[in-house]
């Protein structure tokens, strides 16, 4: 396949700009974007799903506690409940942890599902199951859905398809690639974290006494040398592409201020923080995560995965709600919330930007956390049953789909599988699901697994 | 055991044998899925009832079925309301839906029921046998009707099919129909069906050949053993072989597969007295062997310092103590079972005594476990921590009793004997007797038993131990594992050449574990020296060596191979400058270089670890980055010299060529990188174009990849 050739027939050379952003507003790129959306995965309903351009993944990872967060059970024994309160949100009814103040708020926008349940209790393979929709299984390896999103989407302009904030290896960095599809679908990791003082993404610079055109000479040189040379490519295409991909991203003075937060007003920066009297940086990094998010979805990039660390707290379950900035006794300082700061920050920002009906928010995790509390005050792994929230993207907000039972152990009502979870949110961006990858060896396989239902619920 | 009393008599015709509990009911619960992981057998059972993970224990299973929730479950005097039956054929609500549809399950079930709902095993199983076991199909779509005979101990035998579950490994290649048990395979090349009778668990392999035409392969050399293999699968297959190397390029490969570095360019009339099996012995006994494969061993043993007050330490001593044990054992050819053994029985101080080490990498006696199978018999014995492995012999009893051999040490820099050591069995809630994997409990009051574990480890009839070296082996020279991946070794997951696996495996074993030796056979292989150029009708082969696999140049060697092209050495924490990145002793020593090259950091298994960095990334830092920036031009290097001593600027071309592809330019080559000098002739411009002509040598796919 020659991969500079679009479905639609335009040159992807022709086209190398940054995003979204040039002068006619929403840009050349989304346009032939949503035709190509249209064209190549027809929609069988009529809905208003499958407009949004991009998703913003917000990874909890290593587990966080689905008791702890949007499924409290307030009147069970403390045992399972847990030290946290639950509060009441503006979805009569509904409760959700006492430290999610911000986002009991936005309930009316939000979609919870209760009741996603997966067989998976260990980080690579639940981790693996959520980000791709397929369980793992060693006779292939699944591409996780960021990386399919970039490879139907291409990639738009020259900012990666995929981008990772700050990185993607803190687990088994195996099970969140790009499975069978090409390399150039792999996420980009920014290595440093905007939530950092000393946040800058590594090598964008010019090395001294080089410039653009020497650079250009040298991709040039290996291009020849890859061709001429006595090693046959065991792939079609060309001789290198990460290294063009890298070489367009140096040559862009746009691409590289797409990752420069310093843009941002301190206004937004400060919209974005947890405790505004400390300082930006200080904080919990989450915020400043989501704000580089949206900079980036902005400009045209179809995927881009936060990936908060620190969930998987086995041990005294109060640390996530330590509000204290500078408080590094625990790696889940705050996580709570931090991260509920960061979802109303980015929730508003996008609404007040005309952004959230084209942009997917999804917040999902690993697993939940076992219901009866450890011995030493922490929970454990627990696959059964878990919540994931969604929002924007013209879904159907304001409901909460699914049910787990009395101790949060087993769904009770409508479970819903990390295949169905990928067939929503493949259709909301307008994938039909049942559209075929091919693997290198010529398989036909699905986006998203056979099984899989879309959740219709949320489709609005 | 105490039963109900027998109530109703046996109705059905068909089924007027008594019903065994153990060898009939329980396989078919196992053939539902009813005792799945997903759904009763999970650890905490499903709607309050729990079975054991495919009938793994049917005592229990008997227990939970006739006599928990007052005994509701089964009714005697009306069978068909009892909910075992009503709940699996959905009379009432459950939420694995209706399961049971089918006249014969049912009929099974109710039998039971009528016939007193009683534990009975009227024969002990001894083995099952699974007819196919191998088929070869010669079209696509072609059905293959599986049979499954139980053989009892006491001699007889029994058609087990129907109770048997068959599940493909890749649903999209092949396809079983559980009524009438056949297969049906959709796509070209090998496939496995994975059978499961009560406790058995049996692979069926099915093959399609890629081609409709055979081919002749009756002229391929076949050096020995090697071939004779690789080529039968090849042929059965009917796939194309791509064609031998030149000596040139064998000469590159082999230098970089036993001594992890670049070779020094001979001149034509000495190429043509190169005797390929002399320049493998020469290498083998090359102390970069020794470097090189000491580093491998030392990712295999994840050879790492860490200082942390609240984890378990290993200090940069004892790192590297380990490291310089493992280059001593090879520097005197000591056999590999003599180097476990000593490892697995080591005590003492681990910052002089390298061995005990191995007793520090990981947290605690269940980690130790899993490090130790993985490693040693590339098992992976962790899912037995919690119950009977699903798809291996593993029982929970193999996984505590091995703890408990290792919970009797205490886990510090000093590795001693604790007598008072125990790892709870989370079955009884006691401490777990010790015990051979697979094999018997160990008495009671013996202080250690290592010796009695690494003995039965490093026996030459030990199953695992020298297959997971040999399969370890022949990867680092063929680019994959025969078995993928290295340290997932069960009957459900075969190796793609298991008589070539078995043949190492002997031959590794006949000639003292020699390490050397068993890479000397792979090397010398017509199989190793095939080209890594596809050709026409083996594209998509990846793991029958019609072409040799494509590898990535490991990180540690990628950089050594930089520095010797650039003529700068690298920069590796605060070791001596000059110090080469495959003699580093610690993956704790930090380097910059290293990381972006993609190295392993040991703290976990770097067996099947992609890089963590993307190749955007990479391709980024190689554009603007240090690594060879800093250096290309760099005074003393080797283009500085080149230049200073005034040579050509395609004289200079001439001898990166040399020493980075062992070869000259070729007429392609030299054509477009005389015209960049010729378009460059000021020196400053002349300088420029070498170090952008220098920067693609390095960054080029015929550098960067072993082939």
């Amino acid at each position: 396949m020659n991969t500079s050739i679009r479905c639609d027939g335009v040159t992807r050379r022709n086209f190398v700009r940054v995003g979204g952003l040039t002068a006619l507003g929403l840009g050349m790129g989304n346009f032939l974007q949503l035709q190509r959306a249209t064209a190549a995965n027809p929609l069988s309903s009529s809905s208003k799903a499958g407009k949004a351009k991009a998703c913003i993944l917000i990874w909890l990872d290593g587990g966080a506690s689905h008791l702890d967060t949007f499924d409290p059970k307030p009147k069970t024994p403390s045992e399972v409940r847990g030290p946290f309160d639950s509060i009441g949100t503006n979805l009569p009814g509904i409760r959700i942890s006492e430290h999610l103040p911000q986002t009991a708020k936005l309930m009316d926008q939000l979609a919870l599902i209760r009741s996603v349940t997966s067989p998976f209790g260990v980080h690579n393979f639940a981790a693996q199951y959520l980000m791709t929709g397929y369980k793992p299984t060693p006779a292939l390896e699944y591409p996780a859905m960021a990386s399919v999103v970039a490879h139907l989407r291409g990639q738009n302009g020259v900012l990666p398809a995929n981008i990772a904030i700050p990185h993607l290896v803190s687990r088994d960095a195996a099970t969140l690639g790009n499975g069978f599809l090409p390399n150039s679908t792999k996420h980009f990791s920014l290595g440093s974290d905007p939530g950092k003082r000393s946040y800058k993404v590594q090598d964008l610079d010019f090395y001294q006494g080089l410039d653009l055109s020497r650079l250009d000479r040298r991709r040039k040189i290996v291009n020849a040398m890859n061709e001429y040379g006595n090693l046959k490519s065991q792939h079609k295409g060309p001789s290198d592409p990460d290294l063009e991909r890298a070489y367009n991203v140096i040559a862009s003075d746009e691409a590289k201020a797409a990752f420069n937060l310093e843009e941002e007003p301190s206004k937004v920066r400060e919209y974005y923080t947890l405790d505004p009297r400390a300082n930006v940086h200080d904080s919990n990094n989450i915020g400043q995560q989501c704000l580089l998010a949206r900079r980036l979805v902005e400009r045209g990039v179809p995927f881009v995965t936060v990936n908060n660390t620190g969930w998987d707290n086995h041990l005294d379950l109060a640390t996530y709600a330590n509000r204290n900035p500078g408080d590094l006794r625990s790696a889940s300082h705050a996580l709570i919330p931090g991260m509920d700061k960061a979802l109303a920050a980015l929730i508003g920002d996008l609404k007040d930007r005309g952004m959230l009906d084209e942009t997917l928010v999804l917040v999902m995790t690993d697993f939940g956390r076992t219901p009866k509390i450890n011995s030493t005050g922490g929970r454990d792994h627990w696959p059964n049953c878990f919540s994931v929230a969604m929002i924007g993207a013209g879904i159907q907000g304001g409901q909460v789909i699914g049910a787990s039972d009395a101790l949060g152990e087993f769904v009770k009502d409508r479970p819903i599988t990390p295949g169905d979870l990928s067939s929503t949110i493949y259709t909301l961006l307008g994938i039909d699901p049942k559209h075929e990858l091919l693997t290198p060896d010529g398989r036909p396989i699905r986006v998203a697994p056979q099984e899989s239902e879309v959740i219709e619920e949320l489709l609005g | 055991m105490d039963a109900p009393a027998p109530v109703a008599e046996v109705k059905s015709k068909k089924l007027d044998e008594t019903v065994d509990f153990k060898n009939d009911l329980i396989p078919m619960f196992t053939k539902l899925g009813c005792n799945a992981g997903k759904c009763h057998g999970s650890a905490i059972g499903r709607g309050d009832f729990k079975l054991s993970l495919y009938g793994g224990l049917p005592e229990t299973d008997y227990d939970e079925i006739v006599r928990r929730l007052g005994g509701r479950r089964v009714n005697l005097t009306d069978p068909e309301s009892s909910l075992i039956f009503m709940k699996p054929a959905e009379f009432v609500e459950h939420g694995g839906g209706e399961i049971i549809d089918d006249g014969e399950n049912a009929r099974l079930l109710l039998t039971w029921i009528r016939q007193g709902a009683k534990y009975i095993e009227q024969r002990q199983l001894k083995h099952v046998q699974v007819t196919p076991n191998r088929f070869i199909a010669n079209q696509i779509g072609e059905l293959t009707p599986l049979k499954v005979l139980a053989h009892y101990q006491d001699g007889s035998t029994r058609d087990v099919t129907n109770l048997t579950q068959f599940a493909a490994d890749d649903t999209s290649a092949v396809t079983v129909d559980s009524k009438s048990a056949t297969a049906k395979v959709l796509r070209t090349g090998r496939h496995l069906v994975i059978a499961r009778y009560s406790t058995e668990v049996i692979p069926i392999e099915l093959v399609v050949p890629i081609s409709a035409k055979m081919i002749d392969h009756s002229t391929e050399p076949r050096n020995n053993f090697v071939d004779k293999e690789v080529l039968a699968a090849i042929s059965e297959l009917r796939i194309p072989v791509s064609p031998l190397v030149d000596d040139r390029a064998f000469m590159r490969r082999i230098t970089l597969d036993l001594a992890g570095t670049l070779p020094e360019y001979r001149q034509e009339r000495e190429m043509r007295e190169l005797n390929r099996e002399t320049l493998v012995d020469d290498l083998l006994a090359s102390q970069a062997f020794i470097d090189f494969y000491a580093l491998k061993l030392a990712k295999l043993l994840r050879i790492h310092s860490k200082i942390d007050k609240n984890r378990v330490n290993t200090t940069p001593q004892a790192a590297r103590a380990f490291h310089d044990w493992l280059a001593s054992q090879l520097r005197n050819g000591v056999g590999y079972d003599h180097m476990v053994r000593e490892i697995i029985t080591a005590t003492g101080d681990s910052s002089v005594y390298g061995p005990a080490t191995f007793y520090t990498t990981v947290e605690d006696a269940r980690l130790q476990t899993e490090f130790a199978t993985e490693v040693f018999m590339g098992s992976r014995m962790k899912c037995a921590n919690c119950h009977n492995h699903p798809l291996d012999k593993w029982t929970q009893d193999d996984f505590h009793g091995l703890t408990a051999m290792f919970a009797k040490l205490t886990r510090s820099q000093v590795i001693r004997i604790n007598p008072f050591g125990k790892n709870i069995h989370p079955n009884t809630g006691e401490a777990a007797l010790m015990k051979i994997p697979g094999g018997e409990f160990l008495p009671k009051d013996m202080k250690d038993g290592r010796a009695v574990f690494s003995d039965w480890l490093t026996d030459r009839d030990n199953p695992y131990f020298a297959k997971a070296m040999v399969n370890r082996l022949w990867k680092s020279l063929m680019g994959r594992g025969l078995v993928e991946p290295l340290d997932d070794f069960r009957s459900t997951n075969p190796a793609t050449h298991p008589e070539l696996l078995n043949q190492l495996a002997d031959d590794f074993i006949n000639h003292g574990y020699d390490i050397r030796h068993t890479l000397k056979v792979i090397a010398l292989s017509s199989t190793y020296a095939r080209s890594t150029n596809p050709i026409d009708g083996n594209y998509s082969d990846n793991r029958f060596y019609s072409h040799r696999v494509q590898s990535p140049v490991e990180p540690e060697v990628l950089a050594d191979a930089i520095s010797d092209v650039l003529g700068v050495a690298g920069n590796y924490g605060n070791e001596p400058p000059g110090t080469r990145a495959i003699e580093l002793k610690d993956g704790a020593i930090l380097s910059d270089a290293l990381d972006i090259l993609g190295r392993c950091n040991r703290t976990k298994s770097c067996e099947g670890t992609p890089s963590p960095i993307g190749p955007l990334a990479q391709k980024l830092h190689l554009f603007n980055g240090e690594l060879l920036n800093s250096r290309i031009g760099a005074d003393g290097g080797r283009l500085d010299q080149l230049i200073k001593s005034k040579k050509t600027p395609m004289e200079i071309v001439n001898e990166f060529y040399q020493t980075a592809l062992n070869r000259r330019p070729n007429e392609q080559e030299v054509k477009f990188l005389s015209q960049l000098f010729n378009d460059n002739k000021t020196s400053v411009q002349q300088r420029a174009a070498l170090e952008d002509f220098v920067w693609g040598i390095v960054t080029c796919k015929e550098f960067v990849t072993n082939h």
